[in-house]
């Protein structure tokens, strides 16, 4: 790798501090300082003035602001989210449980929407203006307007319950326990154990819910995909080998999407971000213990630490996926590798 | 000067109808989007006009299916001889627990009597208690059919609910109409707050530049990539729930959106040859704000507006679900989605359908509307 | 130094031509009834101003127009009719049979692919099952002939200058030894020095391959530095053809005479105005009736906005599309107004 690669990503990995320190301080904002008591706001009516004095206590929100804040960040910097206080262990050990389930999910519905984005989206631009083209816009259109919790829901509905194909909830079936953890992944610690059982069995159960994530995901990025495909097969080098020779198939589907694929990559960060979101919604609709899930059933336990810890480390899962996209973006153009 | 702008308007009008011949299918998509969205906002307006019911009235039987409601009126075999039209005064009717029969009794001028189930209620007419009973049509000619002892004195009464009613026996169709409008609602006040921070915004940091620009770009791009569900769930949850505080969560994801696309056009307008000119000709900064960058920034933003709804729509659905939405006497698609979910599993699929295929309708509407606009307004390379 | 004027054999034969678009605003009549031949060996410039249809002629021949066009007439390659090629013959003919350079080096070449191998991917195409040793060395010398080292293959488009990359476009037009190169302003976007050096390179080409040319641009003075004949093109019609030495002394049509006295000469003495050809290029969606540069024509005749006239000899070898230069019809042949 040349130097230049190497002051790219160095110059890319000092940039993402700022937005890091961003993210921190909205965090911040949002859990401390917006309007209203933070301590009434989750405890609601109805607690008693020891309870929400000690929540204060346990949370330091008496002290003055910059302390508060310079603490926080911390905190965090120290990866030192706090304890539960609904479980009394440590957020960032019920992190660690239930995250690698939504990194399941999370690559498996990434790859269901790459492979449909990427493929419509480069027909429907080499086929331009004609009634598939149309019909694709149409089609992903109506794919992210769709609800993802409803989709899940309709899924759960037809597959689940009237023909009774796939499984509607959880990772795995009843009865069945997941091999040692290696990755806390079912499907990879099953492969590296050799357990096929398992393997089959978590499969299943990832069908419908990476289906769901995939499926509307997967309407936003073949619209991308088709607007950078249709701005690089425009471009006067597809004509020039054309004139070559060379067949419609491999100029769209070589070279045009290996140039694609750069803006494409870049892309692929804000797809992180609808990918979390998505997960989030996904996970309740399916019961999928991940960090979604978490999130949701300790909003309705008003477990505040857990809470806060778990959107801080999404933060901080942003700005790290950012940071790996740009260096992909790095390693695969050319133009900034020489 | 008002030569000029009598010249923009026609300009404009010729466009927007030379757009069909200009633009072919994009147009037909635009058309449609807002053909949707016209619809819907016609519902809207005439909720009060249009919804049959109460949307918070328990007006039916709880879990109705679509097109049921209609109520039977059951005898004992060989004893009851009633005309139509007569006075029930003095008549027991038995029927279940729900508003709806007992509305109905009351309207014959009949006394009431709530049985707590279909079986008890069957035995309460069998055993004498009760003259006659409500049942649901077809349930009631099913068992007149298997049971000799049972007689149809009349059918077709009472209500039918197009779309059925809920787990509470609210009907559907008014709740998805006057739901309508919150979603609406909603959606609309989220993006104007998004707006009115975020164009303003944007056209300040594009126009000044420098280190404002820098810094505001920054903190917009970082708020950007933030997952923006998630953020909306923070501020839900922080803010507590109410219809305003929603709205408010849900703008604030939006901000940077509107930022973002109208300091990208500012910034590339800058640049233009004839930005350049007027000030060269001594033009004041507030002049070019308003004349030549403004007007240039409206069809994107009209854009960006468009798919902001669309989105807010799904987002307030979203939070609905999981319980962060709005009160529940506010009739809402998203919280009856969330009220559905736990009933799929007996069968009652029309509670969690119905509301769905409206969300999606209305949110897809907006974004054919502002997907087509967008590439109207700025078209790709054209065919020659 | 070859006699510009001798002629090979026919290589190729354009025969009544017509190009057409659908766009927005209505049909465009891009090009309009071109019969041309080209002699084997020969290079030929094709002329005029921008939008009078060079371009589209130029990728007319190798049918590189888009789906919106619609072409008919004959095109004969070696006596076959192009536009009847299905896409296979077509794909074929492409880099082989005809081959183009184009006008901007930076973006006619894919930014994340290896000179090296854009040409031998190129030559894969056409000629499958190449050894890798014996294809490299093929390239190799390629490239050397054209002053570009060996090293330099491994790179990627954005590491070489703009006058190699042109180079590099040229051998893209050479490696499977077409025979014939249609090369589409390949100067314009060149600096003025650069430029010179492509068309000597150009001509190094044809004295050392044989290779025939038509070389499309507006730029007239290359063309007479160049060329063997000259086109002269005006909305989507040809004007005149013949031998550089012929319209350049002696142009007949009038557009070829205002187009050469509006070239600027450095003898322009002090007060002498620069002459420019009076009206503009016509709307090819409407344009005008009858012979297409009357409008601007100082010769104009009533007969040149009823009828257009046809491309015919004047003296041999030299072509003229001009009621001037040609019988006009009979004054009371049916469907023509008397003059006056």
């Amino acid at each position: 790798m040349s130097p230049r690669l190497w002051r790219y990503i160095l110059v890319r990995f000092i940039l993402t501090i700022p937005m890091l320190l961003i993210l921190v301080s909205l965090v911040f904002f949002v859990m401390r300082m917006l309007p209203g008591d933070p301590a009434l706001a989750i405890l609601r009516e109805g607690a008693s003035d020891e309870q929400l004095a000690a929540f204060r206590a346990v949370l330091g929100l008496d002290r003055p602001l910059h302390i508060q804040y310079l603490d926080f960040v911390a905190s965090v910097i120290r990866f030192d989210f706090g304890i539960s206080m609904t479980r009394n262990i440590p957020v960032v050990e019920e992190i660690k449980t239930f995250f690698p389930a939504t990194v399941e999910l999370a690559v498996y519905g990434m790859l269901v929407t790459t492979v449909l984005g990427v493929f419509f989206g480069a027909f429907a631009a080499q086929h331009r203006k004609s009634p598939a083209d149309y019909g694709i816009r149409v089609a992903s259109i109506i794919l992210y307007s769709l609800p993802i919790f409803w989709l899940g829901l309709m899924f759960q509905m037809v597959f689940g319950a009237q023909l009774g194909w796939l499984p509607v909830s959880g990772r795995l079936s009843p009865g069945m326990t997941p091999s040692e953890s290696i990755t806390g992944m079912y499907t990879v610690d099953a492969i590296l154990r050799r357990d096929w059982v398992l393997l089959g069995d978590a499969l299943r159960h990832l069908v419908l819910p990476s289906l769901t994530l995939g499926l509307v995901l997967a309407g936003i990025f073949t619209r991308l995909t088709r607007a950078n495909m249709l701005d690089v097969l425009e471009q006067d080098f597809i004509t020039a080998g054309r004139a070559r020779g060379l067949r419609e198939r491999v100029l769209v589907y070589k070279h045009g999407l290996r140039n694609a694929f750069i803006p494409i990559v870049t892309l692929l960060g804000l797809q992180f971000a609808l990918l979390l979101a998505g997960a989030i919604l996904t996970e309740t609709t399916f019961s999928w213990s991940g960090m979604g899930r978490l999130i949701v059933d300790r909003i309705y336990d008003r477990d505040f630490t857990t809470i806060q810890g778990s959107i801080l480390f999404f933060a901080l899962l942003v700005a790290g996926a950012s940071l790996v996209v740009d260096v992909l973006y790095g390693l695969l153009d050319p133009r900034i590798r020489y | 000067m008002q030569t000029v702008a009598m010249l923009d308007q026609v300009g404009l009008l010729r466009r927007f109808l030379r757009a069909r011949v200009w633009h072919g299918a994009e147009w037909y998509i635009t058309v449609l989007g807002s053909a949707i969205l016209v619809t819907v906002a016609t519902l809207t307006l005439l909720a009060p006009v249009v919804a049959p019911h109460d949307p918070n009235e328990f007006i039916g039987a709880p879990f109705t299916p679509p097109g049921g409601g209609r109520q039977a009126l059951l005898g004992r075999n060989g004893e009851v001889r009633i005309a139509p039209g007569a006075n029930l005064n003095g008549v027991v009717i038995g029927v279940q627990r729900n508003r709806n029969g007992a509305n109905l009794a009351k309207r014959l001028g009949a006394q009431g009597v709530r049985f707590e189930d279909q079986q008890a209620l069957l035995e309460g007419l069998k055993t004498g208690e009760v003259d006659l009973i409500f049942l649901d049509e077809d349930l009631g000619r099913e068992l007149v059919a298997s049971d000799s002892q049972l007689e149809l004195v009349a059918d077709g009464i009472g209500l039918r609910f197009l779309l059925g009613t809920d787990n509470l026996g609210r009907d559907i169709t008014s709740r998805l109409i006057w739901g309508a409008r919150t979603v609406l609602g909603v959606a609309l006040s989220s993006a104007l707050l998004a707006s009115s921070l975020g164009i303003p915004l944007g056209l300040i940091s594009g126009f000044v530049a420098g280190r404002l620009d820098k810094v505001l770009s920054l903190t917009m791009d970082s708020i950007y990539s933030f997952p923006g569900f998630l953020l909306a769930i923070a501020m839900a949850t922080m803010l507590g729930p109410g219809v305003i505080n929603v709205a408010i969560a849900i703008s604030v994801i939006y901000i940077p959106t509107f930022f973002r696309v109208v300091r990208g056009q500012v910034l590339s307008i800058k640049e233009q040859l004839y930005v350049e000119a007027a000030r060269s000709l001594g033009a004041r900064a507030s002049d070019i704000l308003t004349r030549y960058i403004f007007p240039n920034v409206i069809p994107s933003v009209v854009v960006v507006f468009s798919l902001n709804i669309a989105d807010a729509i799904l987002t307030e659905a979203g939070l609905s679900f999981i319980g962060l939405g709005l009160p529940p006497d506010v009739p809402d698609w998203g919280y009856d989605l969330s009220k559905g979910h736990q009933f799929l599993v007996a069968g009652r699929w029309w509670m969690i359908t119905f509301p769905g295929v409206l969300i999606t309708l209305v949110a897809a509407g907006f974004s054919l509307l502002g997907e087509g606009l967008s590439e109207m307004l700025n078209p790709r390379l054209s065919e020659t | 130094m070859a006699d510009r004027s001798a002629r090979g054999d026919l290589l190729l034969q354009i025969q009544n031509l017509n190009v057409s678009y659908k766009t927005r605003t209505g049909m465009v009549s891009a090009v309009n009834d071109v019969s041309l031949d080209i002699y084997r060996g020969e290079i030929l410039g094709l002329v005029g101003e921008s939008g009078c249809g060079k371009s589209t002629l130029g990728k007319a021949l190798m049918r590189m127009l888009p789906a919106s066009a619609s072409v008919e007439g004959q095109v004969l390659f070696n006596g076959r009719d192009v536009l009847r090629y299905d896409s296979g013959q077509l794909r074929d003919l492409r880099g082989r049979g005809i081959s183009m350079i184009f006008q901007d080096p930076m973006t006619s070449l894919n930014p994340v692919q290896r000179i090296g191998n854009h040409l031998s991917e190129a030559v894969l195409v056409h000629e499958s099952g190449q050894a890798k040793s014996g294809l490299r060395d093929r390239i190799g010398l390629l490239v050397e002939r054209l002053g570009i080292m060996r090293q330099r293959l491994p790179d990627y488009p954005h590491q070489l200058s703009g006058g190699m990359r042109q180079r590099v476009m040229i051998g893209l037009g050479l490696v499977l030894n077409p025979d014939l190169i249609i090369a589409d302003e390949a100067t314009t976007s060149l600096d003025v020095i650069v430029g010179a050096k492509l068309l000597d390179q150009l001509r190094e080409i044809r004295e050392e391959f044989g290779v025939t040319m038509i070389v499309i641009t507006h730029n007239i003075a290359q063309v007479a530095e160049l060329a063997d004949r000259v086109a002269v093109m005006y909305a989507g019609r040809i004007a005149e053809v013949g031998s550089v030495y012929d319209v350049f002394d002696g142009p007949r049509h009038p557009y070829t005479r205002g187009l050469l006295r509006s070239v600027p000469s450095i003898k322009l003495e002090d007060r002498e105005e620069l002459y420019k050809m009076p009206g503009e290029p016509p709307s090819l969606v409407s344009p005008p009736t009858g012979c297409r540069f009357h409008p601007r024509c100082p010769e104009a005749m009533p007969l040149c906005s009823q009828t257009a006239p046809d491309l015919r000899s004047v003296v041999p070898g030299h072509l003229v599309n001009c009621w001037l230069y040609q019988e006009q019809p009979q004054q009371d042949a049916p469907g023509l107004r008397r003059d006056g």
